[in-house]
């Protein structure tokens, strides 16, 4: 078997990045920490004075967006690329951090920040009570479980009026009194950096290590004396617990929440980011969306192709397709090919 | 006479119901038994036998042709039309992969059939435009509308007949002829199957056209029921997952009668507790008839050891 083929057949095996050692220098040591590479931190300090430069608020929106996207792509990867369990109901989390912010503000009168704790917690309480109940099932059978669950709690959503008020829409505070876009930014920027960190925290402790050996091979893992089941709901817990986090901020960035943030088509379009950015690496999926989504706006602006909404989704269907199909490693894979060739990958692998 | 009223009401929904479900769930079973494929496009299969059925039906009752004729040519003409899209599917998409890696296929089948799902919803949507199309009435004739009087809407019925025949027909292929017998075989050992001379491709591509076919059926056959829309699939995607969880993966004969068990059991819910419940009431049973089952049996009521199948 070549190289390649156990590449494409394996895609989330990097266990222990290669050629970067405990004498690491005390630098590279604290960077690893944060779960940063030097190359990445090279990419993210250039990524700066760009960010601070960009006027065009069309821009910053869709900037905003991908950013958003992409930190919930690395909340269902956390989850599907390293305990290979697919939350189907992904959106649905999300959808509900919005909701309890939102319906907090509406019916209460909360301000913005006071929501966050419930939010968070409300969709990890569910992640949870969901975990304990399907994760044992294991397979589809999850998949499904969370689907099932999903579509229950978009019935709820559409029918609750009194609550939500349905497919009218429930009017949330904005975060900012300003109408200027850049603080949303710079407020996303922040909690995809928190998000990225944690995530990887997570992923290089302990815990982290369980996660994936309970994703490669559970009965191995718990002939070594990993609680598989302990450690599969405690990872789905956490990774819907960060869909709820960035669903507080969807809710107040966007203003107006309607049931269709819960549909499973924004379950898929997150999921077609995630793999496309490659499972198992967390930053692939930030990626994926950093890219995939300007050019799709880019897209749009194209005379002949404006206002063919359904073009850029066939493209997002093509796209994973011949991503499962050629390169089911997605793009952190084939970055990591790619530097592999060069001699390159010291610089791109954090520190342990 | 108002209670038989609503008791006729219950039933004909139930069966219409289950009915489809199991002509839907029957096709994913199979196409999970044999090939090892979740298949998530199983609802857009659905949507094109209704655009399918629509589009022929219109054309066709222009012509003056009996009654009945339109109808039935509507239907098997759907389900020609979604078999050979699905065969082409397979033929593509499925045997790159296949050819390419076996490793994690079920998670990327799974993830490919998605792909496929958006590029159907997206291209029906992008060809035919984000309209309802239906029929008021599939089925007319003299003796159909003495029916009605007596208040048996003739399309549910003949929508159930058409149900039973459909599964009917694809059991015994299944159980009386050597492609079904092929089928059966390749569903049990792959390797086995291969050394006594079966060819695989063609199986694996009849399996998947044979799916779409059962899908598109109960598609154009509901078309009164649920008008075509390029995004229609979800709910009867949802449901056929349903079944399929309810009753253990793969199993064909569980899923005919898991399809016909959650057709009573929302036709239950909408007759008798949505007056309590609201409108969402069927989701909230359906959900917690299968947390309930999942908790008693891990494999669904019918399933035995499928687990290491599904893992």
């Amino acid at each position: 078997m070549t190289n390649d083929a156990a590449v494409a057949e394996r895609p989330t095996n990097e266990i222990s990045p290669p050629a970067v050692h405990a004498s690491a220098s005390p630098f590279r040591r604290a960077l690893g920490a944060l779960g940063l590479s030097p190359a990445g931190l090279a990419v993210m300090l250039a990524c700066l004075p760009l960010l601070a430069s960009l006027e065009n608020e069309y821009w910053i929106k869709t900037l905003t967006t991908a950013l958003m996207y992409g930190a919930l792509a690395m909340a269902f990867d956390f989850t599907s690329g390293y305990i290979g369990i697919v939350n189907f109901g992904f959106a649905a989390f999300w959808g509900l951090g919005a909701y309890v912010t939102g319906c907090l503000s509406y019916h209460l009168g909360w301000g913005p920040w006071q929501g966050l704790i419930f939010s968070v917690g409300a969709a990890g309480a569910l992640g949870l009570l969901l975990g304990l109940l399907t994760i044992r099932l294991g397979g589809i059978f999850a998949a499904c479980m969370t689907w099932f669950v999903a579509m229950a709690m978009l019935s709820v959503t559409s029918n609750w009026v009194t609550m939500t008020r349905g497919a009218t829409g429930l009017t949330i505070p904005l975060l900012f009194k300003s109408s200027a876009n850049f603080p949303y930014l710079v407020t996303m920027v922040v909690l995809t950096l928190v998000s990225y960190v944690a995530l990887s925290r997570l992923v290089r402790s302990k815990a982290g290590l369980a996660f994936q050996a309970v994703g490669m091979d559970q009965e191995s893992a718990a002939i070594s004396g990993v609680d598989a089941n302990f450690y599969k709901v405690l990872n789905f817990t956490i990774s819907c617990a960060f869909a709820g986090f960035i669903g507080w901020f969807f809710a107040h960035y966007v203003g107006v929440l309607t049931p269709q943030v819960l549909h499973t088509r924004a379950t898929v379009e997150i999921m077609v980011i995630s793999y496309i950015g490659g499972r198992g690496s967390l930053w692939g999926g930030l990626a994926a969306a950093l890219l995939i989504i300007p050019s799709m706006e880019q897209l749009k602006s194209v005379q002949a192709l404006s206002d063919i909404m359904e073009l850029r989704l066939l493209l997002y269907g093509f796209l994973m397709i011949m991503v499962m199909i050629y390169y089911p490693g997605g793009l952190s894979e084939l970055f990591r090919a790619l530097c592999r060739k060069l001699g390159l990958l010291k610089w791109v692998t954090a520190a342990k | 006479m108002d209670a038989l009223r609503e008791i006729w009401e219950f039933f004909s929904t139930a069966m219409l119901r289950g009915g489809m479900y199991s002509l839907m769930a029957v096709g994913l079973a199979l196409v999970f038994g044999v090939m090892n494929i979740a298949n998530f496009a199983h609802g857009e299969f659905y949507m094109l036998g209704a655009f399918f059925g629509y589009f022929i039906l219109s054309a066709v009752s222009k012509l003056g042709l009996p009654v009945f004729v339109p109808p039935i040519l509507a239907i098997v003409g759907a389900g020609l039309g979604v078999a050979a899209v699905a065969g082409f599917f397979e033929r593509t998409a499925f045997r790159a992969l296949r050819r390419r890696s076996k490793g994690q296929w079920l998670m990327n089948t799974f993830l490919l059939t998605l792909g496929i799902s958006i590029i159907l919803q997206n291209g029906a949507r992008l060809v035919w435009g984000a309209k309802y199309r239906g029929v008021t009435r599939m089925w007319k004739g003299q003796s159909l509308n003495q029916l009605l009087e007596i208040g048996l809407p003739p399309d549910r019925l003949i929508g159930f007949l058409i149900a039973v025949l459909s599964i009917g027909g694809f059991v015994l292929f299944l159980n009386k002829t050597d492609t079904g017998r092929a089928i059966r075989a390749v569903s049990q050992d792959e390797t086995g199957a291969s050394l006594v001379g079966v060819n695989l491709g063609r199986i694996h591509t009849l399996v998947f056209a044979l799916s779409g076919l059962l899908a598109g059926v109960a598609g154009a056959s509901l078309l009164s029921v649920t008008p075509a829309f390029p995004f229609m699939g979800v709910m009867p995607l949802y449901k056929s997952w349903f079944v399929l969880i309810l009753v253990g993966m793969g199993s064909i004969g569980g899923s005919i009668v898991g399809g016909l068990i959650l057709g009573f059991l929302e036709a239950f819910a909408t007759t008798y507790l949505s007056n309590y419940l609201g409108s969402g009431s069927q989701e909230f049973i359906c959900l917690t008839v299968i947390i309930v089952i999942l908790l008693i049996k891990p494999n669904g009521i019918f399933g035995k050891s499928v687990k290491s199948a599904v893992e």
